[in-house]
């Protein structure tokens, strides 16, 4: 058995060498697919919010986006003429809809991208894998990927992304306008103590945020912090911690296809009728907001969700229009007694 | 053996070259084995020094109730245990100093039952019996294809050749099982307690188809069993085997003696002649 | 009565490599991207002649830098999936065997985890951490499934479930502690995903050397069909026909482990094709492991270049994970089998 063995053996590993070899040879041939000739256009390099190196072409004049915020960048900015294609999920504005479609952000089809000879991709750390940026960059196509954290940070991704496409005086000009709206929401509730929220990821499991999270930020920005504290992005907790911790509102995010108005009555109706909910003075007051799902994206309408949930957690600080910060603190007090017929014996501060 | 297609002839180096004295199949020489004692209440199990031979032609019974030894008897002999002391020889050679696939050209052992996991042809299962005779991977010879043919031809099971192994009945199988080891072309054809499943007449033919295989061939059946009459009906010799020790070796006639088998077998029995003028054993009534 | 002869075995992969063959131009020619087979032909026919830059940039990317590559790491892993799964279903003595039943996928998701984790862009660590989980797997299931010093059958099963068991709580409780990006990349990585960056940029040296190591391990359990024929009728008895069964156990085992691990590496737990594919092929040319390990390994290749084409064409432009088509696929086959096995 030996001989015999052997002798096919070796033959079967002097075969496998052969190929082996082959496939070397083939490689200097073809060489890396990702050379893409970087185009003959003048590009220059950009390092993105992720660390990457990315070689922009000075002229952009096709962008895909791969994420429903960064579409809604784009119409911000008015930039949809250079919009080539975005994915199935980008909704907002309604027109988004009508561009071509390149799939879902989590699984575009490659090809269809490249079908729409891009000059940019646009993706973000939130929504997007980095193995779909990965293959964008190794054949060659040059993917901008945004990584914002905070509502300040979103700002300045749009001032960036602005800059890419050629449209810096568009993209100062929106950053402005959103930055003067936050500033006069600080404006009427700085002054005032936080809010403390329950924010309600999903109802269950009961899933709520963490303080690292884009949510959080944008919900100090309206005047408001969680009530639970945790390091972890989306901490589940159990219905008795909020209950202990009493929290002075619910906050819920509407799906949005629906109207706010429409939802809110509904959703208060079904926590009244859980009985762990019900026992949240919260839930009693009907303290229960809904905020937009713009609050979770970070996207020029973010600034929307911020100001309509300020109003509603801080109903005091927009009752008037407000001329000067001073008038909040004093005036709040007087208002609640006017508006509301003071019976609390406990009012002290009723110096009327 | 010539090369047929995928086949290659044995280098010489492989083939196995006969004892000088051609017809002694088996020598068992104070061959012992002891099992050492696993738990302080078992008391350690010896067999032997056992000592016997097999010429070709022969069929030989190594025969005891149950604990006699029988089976670690059977192991010694295919190679599975290596004896203590003395020594077991194949064609003259010691069996365990024997390369496993040499061992597998001399001694066959019928398996009792099959448990196949996917379907199989009858042929593609006697086939494999030809594995001994060639390379790790190979492809059977138009003379292995021959082999088998008579081997099923041999056992009366030549119709079944192209049926599945799963649809044959019980004796079918068996008679397909024996064939792959016939086809081994052994030196020593095993078998251990062979009628345990069959009724009566099942029984009488598989015994008789041995004899006549035996009778046919240039190789030793030796057969374990505690079956009394059927031994003594077609054996050659008797290797009387009782806890552990050997206390006698002979023919039928030799063997069956009242007083020793009553000992042996702890059993009220009685010896009578047969009409085949070979012994026959019956049962004392109870009294 | 006709034996196998390696006349017969050499005709009929020729004429699965045929359908094969057919399968890779179908797949070629689908995808979003607008190219004609005419311009197909004439890319590949310029790049054969090293004539790269008369190839518009674009049809090279599409060519050469998504669709090959996606179905030459597709027949990789479809090859080495299913040749494994055959190895296990002789290994254990078990017709319900797959790949995975023995926890190396296990290990080497647990592996890739940790690397997403620990080092999130480095190129290739996710496949080196996956194969190093995969190996220790081995290595530990190995030592853990022996009786007497050598492997046993049942032991073996058992090692291995356990293995798989505690190592997906393992990764349960690692799952929970892991952000939005990195449970994205791992959640696509376990279902099976084709289209993962290789560690270097030489594509092609790449899956030369995965392909090297297929045939080394593929062939290594090739040696031991004879042996495994025999050992499908009974241990036992193929030890009394000189089979040495330790050996054949041993080899069987490394080199079905070898390809598990490899196809999991760079492709995630691409699931049911190690499962089905051999039982198919025994349904059409039977379970002579000759015949049967060649067949299931081109078999494999031919269903998860199928598979994929269908993943990417079925819900365009949206790309469904390779996993999902073969499960969706996977369970009326394996429905289909189950009830002709009771006829």
């Amino acid at each position: 058995m030996l001989g015999g063995r052997t002798f096919t053996r070796a033959r079967r590993q002097i075969v496998c060498m052969i190929v082996a070899l082959a496939c070397c040879r083939a490689v200097s041939a073809a060489g890396a697919p990702s050379q893409a000739a970087s185009d003959k256009r003048a590009t220059r390099n950009v390092t993105d919010e992720t660390g990457r190196r990315v070689a922009i072409p000075f002229s952009v004049r096709h962008v895909v986006t791969l994420a429903p915020n960064l579409t809604e960048t784009i119409y911000a900015l008015g930039l949809e003429d250079k919009l080539a294609g975005d994915t199935s999920f980008c909704d907002t504005p309604p027109a988004a809809k009508l561009k071509p479609h390149v799939g879902s952000p989590q699984t575009p089809s490659l090809e269809a991208i490249v079908a729409l000879h891009p000059d940019l991709v646009l993706a973000t750390t939130s929504i997007n894998r980095a193995e779909t940026v990965d293959a964008l960059a190794r054949l060659g196509i040059a993917v901008y990927t945004s990584d914002p954290h905070t509502v300040r940070g979103m700002l300045d991704s749009v001032a960036g992304m602005a800059d890419l496409m050629g449209a810096s005086e568009q993209g100062a000009a929106l950053v402005a306008q959103l930055q003067a709206r936050l500033d006069a929401v600080h404006a009427r509730i700085a002054e005032l103590p936080l809010v403390h929220v329950l924010f309600v990821v999903w109802e269950d499991p009961l899933i709520t945020i963490g303080q690292n999270t884009f949510i959080a930020d944008a919900l100090r920005w309206a005047g408001a912090e969680s009530a639970i504290v945790a390091q972890q992005n989306w901490p589940q907790v159990s219905i008795e911690e909020v209950v202990r911790l009493q929290p002075e509102y619910i906050v819920l995010t509407s799906d949005h296809s629906e109207s706010d108005a429409a939802s809110k009555p509904s959703e208060l109706e079904n926590l009244r009728t859980r009985p762990a909910w019900k026992a949240l003075k919260a839930v009693e007051m009907g303290h229960v907001v809904v905020a937009s799902d713009e609050i979770d994206r970070p996207s020029p309408g973010l600034i929307g969700a911020i100001e309509q949930l300020a109003r509603e957690l801080h109903p005091e600080a927009f009752a008037l229009n407000a001329d000067g910060r001073n008038l909040v603190g004093a005036a709040r007090v007087q208002l609640e007694m006017v508006a509301s017929a003071c019976t609390k014996k406990e009012c002290v501060s009723c110096a009327l | 053996m010539s090369a047929g297609a995928g086949g290659v002839a044995l280098p010489e180096s492989q083939r196995v070259p006969y004892s000088a004295s051609p017809s002694l199949r088996l020598k068992v020489e104070q061959a012992s084995y002891a099992y050492a004692a696993t738990d302080r209440s078992a008391p350690k199990f010896t067999l032997g020094p056992v000592s016997f031979i097999a010429q070709q032609r022969e069929l030989v019974a190594i025969l005891g109730p149950n604990a006699s030894g029988k089976s670690t008897m059977l192991k010694l002999l295919a190679g599975l245990l290596k004896p203590l002391s003395g020594r077991i020889e194949v064609d003259g050679m010691e069996i365990s100093e024997l390369d496993l696939l040499v061992r597998a050209q001399k001694i066959a052992l019928v398996a009792q039952e099959s448990e196949l996991l996917f379907p199989l042809r009858v042929w593609e299962y006697v086939l494999q019996g030809r594995y001994p005779y060639g390379r790790r991977l190979r492809f059977e010879s138009d003379e292995d294809c021959l082999l088998a043919g008579n081997a099923l031809a041999q056992v009366g099971a030549d119709a079944l050749r192209d049926r599945w192994m799963d649809h044959l009945s019980g004796g079918e199988k068996q008679r397909v099982i024996l064939a792959r080891a016939l086809v081994q072309q052994p030196s020593l054809l095993l078998l251990d307690e062979p009628t345990q499943h069959l009724d009566i007449g099942g029984k009488v033919e598989l015994l008789r188809r041995l004899r006549r295989l035996a009778d046919e061939s240039r190789y030793s059946v030796i057969v374990v069993t505690h079956e009394l009459n059927l031994a003594a009906e077609f054996s050659d010799r008797i290797v009387l085997l009782h806890k552990g020790k050997c206390p006698r070796i002979g023919t039928p006639a030799e063997v069956y003696q009242r007083e020793l088998l009553q000992e042996v077998f702890d059993a009220p029995l009685e010896v009578e002649m047969g009409y085949s003028g070979r012994p026959r054993v019956i049962l004392r009534g109870s009294h | 009565m006709r034996p196998l002869t390696p006349r017969r075995i050499l005709w009929t992969c020729a004429g699965l490599f045929g359908v094969l063959f057919v399968m890779v131009v179908i797949s070629l020619r689908m995808g979003a991207y607008p190219i004609s087979v005419r311009d197909i032909v004439d890319t590949l026919y310029k790049a054969a002649m090293g004539r790269r830059e008369e190839v518009p940039v674009e049809f090279w990317q599409v060519v050469f830098g998504l669709r090959l590559p996606r179905i030459a790491l597709g027949i990789l892993v479809g090859a080495s999936l299913s040749t494994a799964g055959a190895g296990f279903q002789a290994l254990l003595r078990n017709p319900l065997a797959d790949p995975y039943v023995l926890g190396v996928s296990s290990g080497a998701a647990l592996g890739a985890i940790i690397s997403l984790i620990v080092a999130p862009h480095v190129v290739g660590a996710i496949q080196i951490a996956a194969f190093i989980g995969a190996a220790s797997t081995i290595t530990g299931v190995y030592f853990l499934g022996r009786r007497g010093g050598q492997l046993d059958s049942p032991t073996l099963l058992l090692a291995g479930i356990v293995a798989a068991s505690f190592l997906s709580a393992i990764i349960m409780f690692l799952l929970t502690m892991v952000t939005g990006s990195e449970l994205r990349s791992i959640a696509f990585w376990l279902m099976g995903d084709l289209t993962a960056p290789p560690p270097t940029t030489n594509v092609l040296g790449w899956l030369g050397f995965l392909f090297f190591v297929f045939i080394v391990a593929a062939g290594a359990m090739y040696t031991t069909s004879s042996d495994l024929n025999l050992i499908l009728t009974g241990e036992q008895e193929a030890r009394h026909l000189g089979v040495n069964v330790n050996r054949v156990k041993f080899v069987v085992y490394i080199a079905a482990s070898v390809l598990t691990g490899l196809a999991v590496s760079v492709s995630g737990a691409i699931g049911y094709v190690g499962l089905l594919v051999p039982h198919v092929m025994r349904m059409f040319f039977g379970t002579d492991y000759r015949l049967l390990i060649p067949t299931a390994a081109i078999g494999g290749a031919i269903a998860i270049v199928l598979a994929d084409t269908l993943a990417r064409t079925v819900v365009a432009p949206t790309e469904l994970p390779v996993g999902a088509m073969t499960a969706l696929a996977g369970a009326p086959v394996f429905i289909y089998l189950m009830r002709r096995r009771m006829r």
